[in-house]
Parts: C-alpha cells; structure tokens; sequence
C-alpha cells in the first residue's frame, strides 16, 4: 500500500491548480442520499480514502454504489428496508460514519452506529448528536460501542445546540428533513457544508430554510426524490493550495473555488505579505517578499478553519518574527509541532496556543503525518525544505486529498509517492 | 470639515437598479433551469451570504457576487413599496 511521500524541497510553484470536490459535503451527501429512493447522481465527487470507505459502508448497508465516471458517484438507494446497523470495522475508520444516525433514523426509524473514528485530534463527542435525535422523538441506548436508537413516534421540535456543531446539525436536519411536523436548531452550525446538505435535501423536495445562519427551519416531509446534484468545491484544499503557493515562494492559481468561503485565509495570507487576487477563473496566490508574523485563532465558521491551522503553522515556521496561534476548535490538534520541529521549526505550545518563532530554514527529514491537515501541512514544510522530506503515514493525506501529489508536482513540485 | 468626514446617504441610480434586476433575473433563470426553487434558493443566500445557494450554471454565482446583497435589497424594498 502506498504510504509514504517523498518531498523534494526548493521549487517554487507556478501555474494554475483545480480545486476538487469537498471532501466533508460529499461524504455527507452520500449519506443523505439513502434519504429517497432510486438513483442519485453525486457529481464533483472526489476520489479519496475516506469516500472509498463511505461506499464501503453503504455497500454494507444494502445501498449499492457505482463510479459512472471519474467524479461522479451514483448512490442505488432501494426501496423497502435496509440494513440499519453499520459494522465497528468500518466506522472506526471514518468519523463521517456517525451521520447515519440521522439519516437511517429519518428513513428506517431506527439506527445502530458504532462510535465513530477518524482522525486523532482530540475528542468529539456525540452528545449534541444524541440531544438533537432525541428532541426528535428517539429512544437512545449506548452499549457496548454502540449507539441504539429507535422512534416510534417521531415529531418536530426545538433544538438548542449547546456549541454550533456540524455533525449534530448535519444528523438533526438529516432525521428532521422526515420527521413529521416542524423543527427549529439555533445555534446551528454556519458551514458551507451544511449549506450544499440543505440545497441537496432541498432539491429532492425537502423543505429547509435558513442554512448557513444560525436559526435553520424545517418542515417534515413525508417522501424524498433521487437527483443529480454538484457538490461544493473543498475550501480547505483551496486554502492548502493557496499556502502553497505563499510558502513556495511562486504564484498559483487556486480554480474552482468559492472565495466567501476561504476569507479567512485570504486576509490571513495578505497579512503574512501574499498578493491575494480575486479573478475571473479563481484565486490567485504570489508570494511576498518575505512572510510576516501573523496571528490566528481558529474558530467555526465563518472564522478561521481549525482544519487550515496545520497548514498556515508550517508557512509561519519561516516568517519574519513570531507568530501566535490559538487552537479553539480542538484539543489535540498540535501533534504537528514535533514533526515541523524534526524540521527545524522553533515552535513552544502551551495548553491551546502555540508560540511559532519564524526560523530562516527548514531541513527535510523522515516526518510523520500525525493527522490529515497535518500531513498536508508537511507536504508544504517538505516544498521549501532544504533535501528530502519523507513523509510516512501519508494514507492520512489520502484520506482528504485527491491526487495531491500529481496535482502539486503539475505546478513544479517534486513529490513521489511510495 | 472634509466631505468625507459626514455622513452620507448612498442609493442606487437607475443603473444600479438595472444591473440588479438583469442579474436577479439571470439568476434566477439559471437556479430553475437546474431544477432549484429560484425563491428559495436566493431567500436562503440573501439572510446567509452564502454563494453556495446560487448554482454556478451559466454563471450565475459569479453574477451575484458582483452585488452586494445590501444593494439587491435597496432595489427589491424600493420597488416593492412603490408598486404599493
């Protein structure tokens, strides 16, 4: 199996780079997608890891899945019942799994989901999932890794969301989107991902309002159609080319992408010294002169993306002075500072915030991909190092990232896979 | 005093309001031609922002991102209250 990526360090990147589909909008789609019956069309989809493993469940479950092309999934949903509990095998590879609590409670009324998996950063907990189910009318056990849960008499109601999280949102909508009545979630998540579920769910007849605010509304309905849809292009792809581009010293073009969506990153990018362009075709990234110490504080959307702070630390490990970088998302999510300091980083942590001391250099050396974002973050430590980066684990990265390596190295990149 | 130091009040001139009706008008033609409820699609990107709402068929979300959504909402209040 390939597993290991060899960076060689010291071009700069120039050309054009086509952002794929997002990885976090399709896999949910894909779950969504057992909510009618018949056959879904997913297009822009891409070809990764973590929805190999998603086809693999759905597969598990009865609902057959097939490429009809390079990028688009077509998702058979049967009619009449189908498997209601997903396997500890698969689930623990992929956090996503737990959306089928919403979506097969929605269908079948009932659901059995091993506690999820997914990267290692931090805990993420199913509470708010559980406390969204249950308002809508399910009975809920967990035993034995498991989450039990079943509705006899499913009803709209009110939600509060404790913390706007996105995979409570996604599962409460998911349930809610055919659960009879009207049903309310404040303090919903903001995501652009919960956006593209409401407009997929919408145009296979759901009625959903206010997705991407705060308040989202829905009304039950009894019956969903199957349809052809385009998922969203992946923000933290376009915001992990756009680093690269900064960080190599180049000018890149990120195509495909929705600038509302990466705003964060375009002013944290300015203010590190990059010309950030809006144009007709897509972002453009030139580097500036040097990098500027920058400060962040990941937050959920629309602040800054947890999921783009692996990337913009390895760029801030060669600014000018020091930056600051505040973790507010999750708690395990600076396993990449010992791997970029393998690298030369001088970066000190306490508690939710690191300290990152721009150096002049970073050498390349054998590093470990801790976790997606930080695999990807070593990609672009590895673009400028000095020698060879090897990166192992890099199956993270391919959980995430589609054809990485093929893609960077069409800009001038040196990356080989192993 | 400068000018610029007061406050002014901004409206639209006959061209703004032009251009904001051509592109509501593109846009919405593009969202029914992709099968969407073109209402609904851009009630839910006026209260969030988001361009995801618009299909980028024909190129409509480029086109509403060329207006800000204060301005689609000056045009659409004004024309509203005088049909009135």
């Amino acid at each position: 199996m390939e597993d290991i990526l060899i960076v060689k360090g010291g071009t700069p990147l120039y050309g054009s780079i086509r952002v794929s589909g997002a990885k976090n909008a399709g896999l949910v789609l894909m779950v969504a997608a057992i909510l009618a019956e018949g056959e879904t069309i997913l297009d822009n989809m891409p070809r990764i890891r973590d929805v190999e493993v998603m086809t693999f469940i759905l597969n598990e479950l009865g609902v057959r899945t097939e490429w009809k092309d390079d990028n688009s999934l077509a998702i058979y949903s049967p009619p009449g019942r189908i498997k209601t509990k997903t396997s500890y095998e698969l689930s623990r590879m992929l956090r996503a799994s737990n959306l089928f609590l919403g979506a097969l409670l929605g269908r079948e009324k009932e659901a059995a989901i091993s506690l999820p998996g997914g990267c290692d950063i931090g805990s993420r907990p199913m509470d708010l999932h559980l406390k969204g189910v249950q308002a809508l009318g399910a009975e809920v056990e967990i035993e034995h890794g498991y989450i039990y849960a079943c509705t006899k008499r499913p009803r709209g109601n009110n939600v509060y969301l404790d913390f706007p999280s996105v995979g409570a949102t996604e599962n409460i909508i998911m349930m809610a989107v055919k659960t009879p009545g009207n049903t309310v979630i404040e303090n919903a998540a903001k995501e652009p991902e919960i956006v593209d579920l409401a407009n997929f769910l919408n145009s296979m007849g759901a009625k959903i309002r206010g997705a991407g605010t705060d308040v989202i509304k829905i009304e039950g309905v009894s019956e969903l159609k199957p349809v052809r849809y385009a998922i969203i292009p992946d923000r933290i792809e376009a915001g992990t080319f756009m680093v690269a581009g900064a960080i190599s010293k180049g000018e890149v073009l990120v195509e495909n992408v929705i600038p509302t969506h990466i705003y964060p990153v375009i002013a944290k990018l300015q203010e590190a010294g990059a010309v950030v362009k809006e144009t007709e075709s897509g972002i453009l990234v030139k580097a500036g002169d040097k990098i500027r110490p920058v400060d962040i504080k990941t937050l959920p959307y629309p602040g800054f993306p947890t999921d783009m702070q692996s990337q913009m630390m390895a760029m801030l490990c060669l600014a000018e002075g020091t930056s600051v970088i505040v973790e507010n998302v999750f708690e395990n999510r600076f396993q990449i500072v010992d791997e970029l300091k393998r690298m030369g980083a001088d970066i000190k942590v306490e508690g939710h915030t690191a300290v990152v001391k721009g150096v002049k250099k970073l050498y390349g050396t054998k590093v470990r991909a801790t976790d997606l974002r930080a695999g990807a973050a070593l990609i672009l430590a590895g673009l400028v190092a000095e020698g060879e980066t090897v990166i192992e684990e890099a199956i993270h990265i391919f959980r995430g990232y589609e054809n990485i390596a093929q893609k960077l190295n069409h800009l001038g990149a040196q990356i080989t896979v192993k | 005093m400068g000018r610029f130091d007061q406050t002014v009040n901004f409206s639209l001139h006959k061209d703004g309001e032009d251009k904001v009706r051509i592109i509501l008008q593109t846009v919405y033609e593009a969202l029914e031609e992709k099968g969407y409820n073109p209402i609904n699609q851009l009630i839910g990107y006026m209260i969030s922002g988001d361009p995801a709402y618009i299909t980028s068929h024909n190129n409509a979300r480029s086109l509403i991102c060329k207006i800000e959504r204060d301005e689609i909402l000056e045009v659409l209040l004004r024309h509203y209250l005088n049909e009135k």
